[in-house]
């Protein structure tokens, strides 16, 4: 009697599944959510944009299939490429603002006084919304207004100082200097991260060595923190071909500082050609993939020195010797 | 352990039913409005204060206005209530209103009143809004009704109507000399060059910045610049080369030629790219500012800025057509009513619009002109009298959208957009293009979109 509705149990459980049934349930009901939204917000309107780039169509009537033509416009018109051209000043800036977050990285994982009063107010700016950022940078490079006043402070002329927005030849700098102040924080809290990560002993025994701060940034720091450099290159090399925010807040794209997604929003929003600027964004989505790939592949033969060879060689042969080890003693066991 | 695994197959169950139930009890609602949308009457029928006076309903309303959704607004609604008192309103100000309001549009459920986007095609307002009435009939009460109306009905009806001109500061104006008001081009150039040599203010304020602004300076091109009502909407979509220069210096050719030459002459502000519009209003009311060219709306706006609300006057833009000049005038934003929502939602809009429209003051407060043929203009349009306003025709029958086509198609976002006139500017302070060269590829483009909708040149 016992053992029987036991052994109905068993098989209930079995049916409902405490093994395979069951943790293929709660797999899907708890994945179902987030790949809904997931499906519902990214991929629906990315497919349904690539559906777009093939119509000529506005944001409301009818629709018409045009093929490939949005794509040639895209290659064809002089405003979009001449755009993408904008993306080597934010390009520059990133790197600068890559080197910056280093410096003060460095400086800062070590004993600092007000160390994390510095570290605060250098993240600060990446909290602060971009629309923001734009209104404030509007300002901030207003003639007259505080740039000027702090430079006249430090001794420059006012009359000598260039127009910061209107001037074309520096417009741009001007410009990715904001993404710079906005996002270097942010970048030398993840370098800070990967630095605490670095064994403290082998400062030790770099100082007992000799080694000045350089060396032990060059030889210690930077190839221990060499990966998150990589991915932090990598973001902000794609952002910054996809850069928008500043443009578009303080400049609205005119006087020559329009980026790819500016001129995108408005071929889309004003000229009403939703199926080119899909196109546009399409591409943009091509050049980009290309880009990490690219520099993937460049990072890969730059960073892959022969030490890094050299060890995983050893790791393998290790690997090998271990397993041989194993086999040899389940032979003996065996025997 | 079962209990937990029942409670989240339920749980699951539930979002599921939720999120379709979201789903169907929208489709139900829209095909209900689409039945019983006939059931709307013309808004001349209406007697306000009178019918439907027990009416129900809670509505949104979408608008630009949002330096007085708060204020202005609030106290319509109170002074509406009195009248209607089951009808809530709320106001919805959206910033960045021509773009935001045309993508919520796409979407049935954006509210219940809106300012019609510019973006809208006329063959696309009978699916979108719910007609007033007949344009026939309209145009016997109301004005400017021509701007949303389609195959004769009308489907927007105008909040104010705007006189095109040019604010200025007179205490500016007769500081450098300037007695008489400048009637051409080159004698309005000459009126700012006076006043950047004689007065520290900055003669024109171009506010690039807000480049909104910019795009103001395409409501001259019509009326203002030729005289002739036929122009935008009859004559320009058949024109040969619309742009090119005229012996007389009319047409758009003249209206952005003003723009580029003060540019060029420096007679505008030092730094174009960071001007602030909340402050350029200030600025003018102290007399910091010659004049600013914007429609006639701007005048309040600018006299409540300060203290010196008197020094502030409007004047018609500086080009004469065989010695006349004119002055285009037309409707703001234009009221519609979502076809979408229940029929006493429609009706009760309705009832709202017909108040604003007949009853609120709205175009006193704002110094425009009425929309009610009965009230008559308000003082701050004093200096226009003799100046014929000119109100656009529309569109032939057959031709309504043609115009908004070879609009977008051109990309010269007449009346729409900002950044070709923004170009301009820039040429002018960086010295990259001619007038000349901007204006050919203007023509090109247009050309180019008339020969992709096939249209006859006959001008």
């Amino acid at each position: 009697m016992m053992e029987d509705s036991m052994g109905k149990a068993s098989s209930l459980k079995k049916i409902f599944g405490m093994g395979k049934g069951q943790r293929i349930l709660v797999i899907v009901t708890f994945m179902f959510l987030p790949l809904l939204l997931l499906f519902v917000f990214t991929y629906l309107p990315f497919l349904k944009m690539f559906q777009f780039s093939f119509y000529d169509m506005k944001y409301i009537g009818k629709r018409e299939w045009v093929g490939l033509q949005n794509y040639i416009d895209v290659f064809t018109r002089d405003d979009c490429f001449k755009a993408l051209k904008l993306c080597f000043y934010y390009m520059a800036g990133a790197i600068v603002q890559l080197v910056i977050a280093l410096y003060f990285a460095t400086v800062l994982s070590f004993k600092v006084k007000g160390g994390a009063f510095f570290k605060g107010a250098m993240f600060f700016p990446s909290l602060i919304c971009g629309i923001a950022v734009g209104f404030i940078f509007k300002f901030f490079y207003t003639r007259g207004f505080v740039l000027d006043t702090v430079l006249s402070w430090l001794g420059f002329a006012k009359e000598s100082l260039p127009y910061w927005l209107k001037d074309t030849s520096i417009n741009n700098f001007s410009l990715a200097a904001t993404s710079v102040w906005k996002y270097m924080g942010q970048n030398m809290v993840l370098f800070i991260g990967a630095i605490m990560s670095v064994d403290k002993e082998l400062y030790e025994a770099a100082m007992i060595d000799g080694a000045n701060a350089w060396n032990k940034f060059r030889y210690i720091i930077l190839p221990s923190i060499k990966s998150i450099v990589v991915l932090n290159l990598i973001l902000s090399i794609t952002g910054s071909i996809s850069a928008f925010e500043p443009p578009y807040v303080i400049t609205n794209g005119t006087n020559g500082t329009g980026t790819y997604f500016v001129i995108m929003d408005r071929i889309a929003h004003q000229n009403q050609k939703v199926g080119l600027a899909s196109a546009m964004a399409i591409v943009l989505l091509g050049i980009l993939i290309l880009c990490t790939i690219a520099q993937k592949v460049i990072l890969n033969v730059m960073f892959n020195d022969k030490t890094e060879s050299y060890s995983r060689k050893a790791l393998k042969k290790m690997r090998k010797e271990e397993r041989l080890k194993r086999k040899e003693a389940r032979e003996a066991a065996r025997a | 352990m079962k209990a937990k695994k029942v409670l989240s197959a339920v749980l699951a169950l539930a979002t599921l039913v939720s999120m379709s139930a979201c789903g169907t009890s929208k489709s139900s609602g829209t095909s209900g409005a689409d039945s019983g949308s006939s059931a709307v009457p013309n808004i001349y029928d209406i007697k306000l204060g009178e019918d439907y006076k027990d009416i129900k309903a809670d509505l949104t309303f979408l608008t630009h206005r949002t330096d007085i959704a708060d204020t202005v607004f609030a106290d319509y609604i109170k002074k509406f209530n009195e009248l209607y008192p089951n009808i809530k309103i709320t106001y919805d100000a959206l910033t960045d209103y021509a773009e935001e309001a045309t993508v919520r549009l796409t979407t049935d459920d954006w509210g219940d009143i809106m300012m019609i986007p510019t973006t809208v095609q006329k063959n696309e307002l009978p699916n979108l809004f719910v007609s007033f009435g007949k344009l026939d009939d309209l145009n016997k009460v109301y004005n400017f009704n021509n701007n949303f109306a389609y195959k004769g009905n009308v489907y927007g009806i105008a909040s104010v109507g705007n006189a095109q001109g040019i604010v200025y500061n007179k205490k500016v104006f007769e500081a450098a000399g300037v007695t008489s008001l400048p009637k051409t081009p080159d004698e309005f150039l000459d009126a700012l060059q006076k006043i950047k040599d004689k007065t520290d203010a900055i003669p024109m304020y171009s506010n690039y910045a807000a480049g909104w602004t910019m795009g103001a300076w395409d409501a001259y091109i019509g009326g203002s610049a030729t005289g002739d009502a036929d122009f935008m909407n009859v004559k320009l979509p058949h024109m040969k080369n619309p742009f090119s220069k005229k012996d007389d210096m009319t047409g758009p050719y003249a209206v952005y030629y003003v723009l580029y030459e003060a540019t060029k002459r420096g007679l505008i502000e030092d730094d174009p790219t960071t001007t602030d519009w909340e402050g350029s209003k200030g600025m003018i009311n102290r007399g910091e500012i010659g004049c600013m060219v914007l429609g006639s709306w701007a005048i309040v706006q600018m006299q409540q800025a300060g203290d010196n609300a008197a020094d502030i006057a409007y004047m018609p833009f500086p080009i004469s057509v065989g010695g006349k000049q004119y002055a285009s005038a037309g409707p703001d934003y234009c009221y519609g009513i979502n076809k979408k929502v229940s029929t006493d939602e429609q009706i009760a809009a309705m009832l709202y619009i017909k108040w604003l429209t007949e009853k609120s003051n709205f175009a006193y407060d704002q110094g425009g002109i009425p929309i009610d043929k009965t009230q008559k203009y308000p003082d701050t349009l004093k200096a226009f009298d003799g100046i014929e306003l000119v109100v656009d025709t529309p569109a032939p029958e057959g031709e309504e959208t043609l115009f908004n086509d070879l609009n977008t198609a051109s990309e010269l976002g007449i009346n729409s957009s900002n950044d070709k006139k923004s170009e301009i500017l820039e040429a002018a302070m960086n010295g990259t293009k001619t007038l000349d060269q901007i204006m050919d590829e203007w023509n090109q483009k247009w050309t180019a979109a008339q020969e992709k909708y096939k249209v006859e040149i006959k001008y």
